[in-house]
């Protein structure tokens, strides 16, 4: 399959911290989640393939567009939906009049083609019915989507969202995910969250990140099957686990290498999460 | 769509652009401008001596222009880094929206002050429009070196104490606060000039947006300061 985004040896440095460091990666149609802790990088790597901040070495492009050119950022640009972190409004525009100022900032210049298009998007994510309210006057999930539908306006190729479920409550996230799963059929989105649940539902292949650098790249059962045979349960939390917790059941629940005749339990995506950061840990302790 | 060199400036973006002005802030700094210049005649019946009416327009000038430095925030600057619309179209547009205001605004602030007592109109417009040119270039430069959607606040700041400072610390013989009939009146007005050429060159350079990470000014700076596009 041909990859919508292809980028190799992406570096950046700010000040004394390395931010992505020899970053590669290839996207292709549907979404690929992107997993890492806090000041892994998952951000700064979100922003410089969403051409929001230039790379300090390596490459990529996006559908053939290559953004180390004025002319070829433009074509990107024409071709990217961006749900930053923090989106921010303008605080007394409406729902509708804020999603066509960002269509208009796209360059939809036919205003009746336009306002059919942020109509529909404003449909896509359920908001049809508040689209002449004004931005402050609505609930944060309902901003989130406001957002989530200026990324979407114009049916962009490549679709950047970075932790678009943070805040919302379970009904919001679990509306969040159908509206992601719906806006992965047929373009290529990679999703950036701290939750291993987004990624178990919603994502074909993800992406592991820790200190600037990809840690593993493959599909959630991959990433699940990493912790096959290092997951067991005990009365006591075992002092050789990486983590361990106490269960509903009142049994421990362990993560790391078992001692010999260890009830083995069925790993989580989160358990080959949690052991690939600490895999990732002991590389770099050890360089 | 256009190519990379053609540039759309529809009316609907500038509609668009010109409610995303931030008017409060500029009606809030020329309301208090227009304030301080009538002063005089709200508090006494003969007219201001030419030392307070200068002064006066002067300050009224830097209070305009601290609402000047609010002209760049963007609270949905994250959200709409990555469009089409270049960096500098959107924020010339802006200038160009808010300089007919301007010009009437000034225009205002010298009719308030009595004809006997206004200084001389070019002179005092030349240091105006380079006390505007310098809040508006370091807005520019804010923009252009941090991530901050909203850095008016702290460019005023800056703004306001560079220019007290600069003020109180500039030698006499570099003054730019030469009174009327003060044998150094031209002299500062040629340095007013340069003020305003610097500043216009500053606020030209910071308005696009990088394409590559080349200064060195971005890699020597912490986190908190990255290279925006947006």
């Amino acid at each position: 399959m041909t990859p919508t985004v292809s980028a190799s040896g992406l570096s950046l440095r700010f000040g004394g911290t390395q931010a992505l460091d020899d970053v590669s990666l290839r996207l292709t149609s549907g979404v690929t989640g992107l997993l890492g802790p806090n000041g892994a990088g998952k951000t700064t790597l979100l922003r410089v393939l969403a051409t929001a901040v230039p790379a300090d070495r390596g490459a990529f492009t996006v559908l053939g567009y290559d953004p180390a050119t004025a002319a070829g950022r433009q074509e990107v640009r024409r071709e990217l939906g961006y749900l930053p972190q923090t989106p921010g409004f303008h605080p007394d525009f409406t729902a509708f009049e804020f999603v066509d100022y960002v269509a208009i900032l796209k360059e939809l210049t036919d205003r009746g083609a336009r306002h059919r298009e942020v109509r529909r998007v404003l449909d896509e994510v359920d908001l049809a019915d508040v689209r002449g309210k004004r931005i402050k006057k609505l609930s944060g999930g309902m901003r989130q989507r406001v957002a989530l539908a200026a990324a979407l306006v114009g049916d962009p190729g490549f679709l950047v969202l970075d932790e678009p479920t943070v805040g919302l409550d379970p009904e919001q996230r679990m509306r969040f995910r159908e509206l992601i799963a719906h806006a992965g059929e047929g373009r290529t989105v990679l999703l950036s969250t701290h939750q291993t649940e987004d990624v178990a539902m919603l994502c074909h292949r993800v992406l592991v990140m820790a200190g600037g650098r990809i840690r593993f790249d493959g599909t959630p059962a991959e990433l699940t099957a990493r912790a096959a045979g290092r997951v067991w349960s005990s009365t006591e939390r075992d002092p050789g686990a990486k983590a361990g917790w106490r269960t509903g059941t009142g049994s421990f629940r362990n993560v790391g290498s078992p001692p010999d005749g260890a009830e083995l339990l069925e790993p989580t995506l989160e358990d080959g999460y949690l052991l690939t950061l600490d895999d990732a840990g002991a590389e770099v302790a050890a360089a | 769509m256009g190519n990379e060199r053609s540039v759309i400036v529809s009316g609907d973006l500038v509609s668009a652009v010109a409610r995303t002005v931030p008017w409060r802030a500029l009606a809030a700094g020329g309301g208090a401008g227009l304030l301080i210049v009538a002063l005089p005649r709200l508090l006494s019946d003969g007219p201001p001596d030419g030392w307070l009416a200068l002064t006066l327009l002067r300050t009224a000038a830097l209070v305009f222009a601290l609402g000047l430095t609010f002209l760049l925030d963007d609270p949905a600057r994250h959200l709409t880094t990555p469009v089409v619309t270049r960096r500098w179209v959107r924020s010339g547009l802006r200038v160009v929206l808010v300089a007919p205001v301007a010009a009437l605004w000034w225009t205002a602030a010298l009719v308030l002050v009595p004809h006997g007592a206004r200084p001389p109109v070019g002179a005092v417009t030349l240091e105006a429009g380079a006390i505007a040119a310098l809040a508006l270039a370091a807005a520019a430069t804010a923009v252009r070196l941090t991530d901050e959607p909203e850095p008016g606040p702290s460019v005023a700041a800056a703004v306001l104490t560079t220019v007290t400072l600069g003020a109180l610390l500039i030698p006499a013989r570099w003054t730019l606060t030469a009174a009327v009939g003060d044998p150094r009146w031209g002299a500062a007005h040629d340095r007013w000039a340069v003020v305003l050429g610097v500043a216009v060159v500053a606020w030209a350079v910071c308005l696009p947006e990088p394409v590559r990470r080349r200064s060195l000014l971005f890699r020597r700076r912490s986190g908190t300061l990255s290279p925006s596009s947006v």
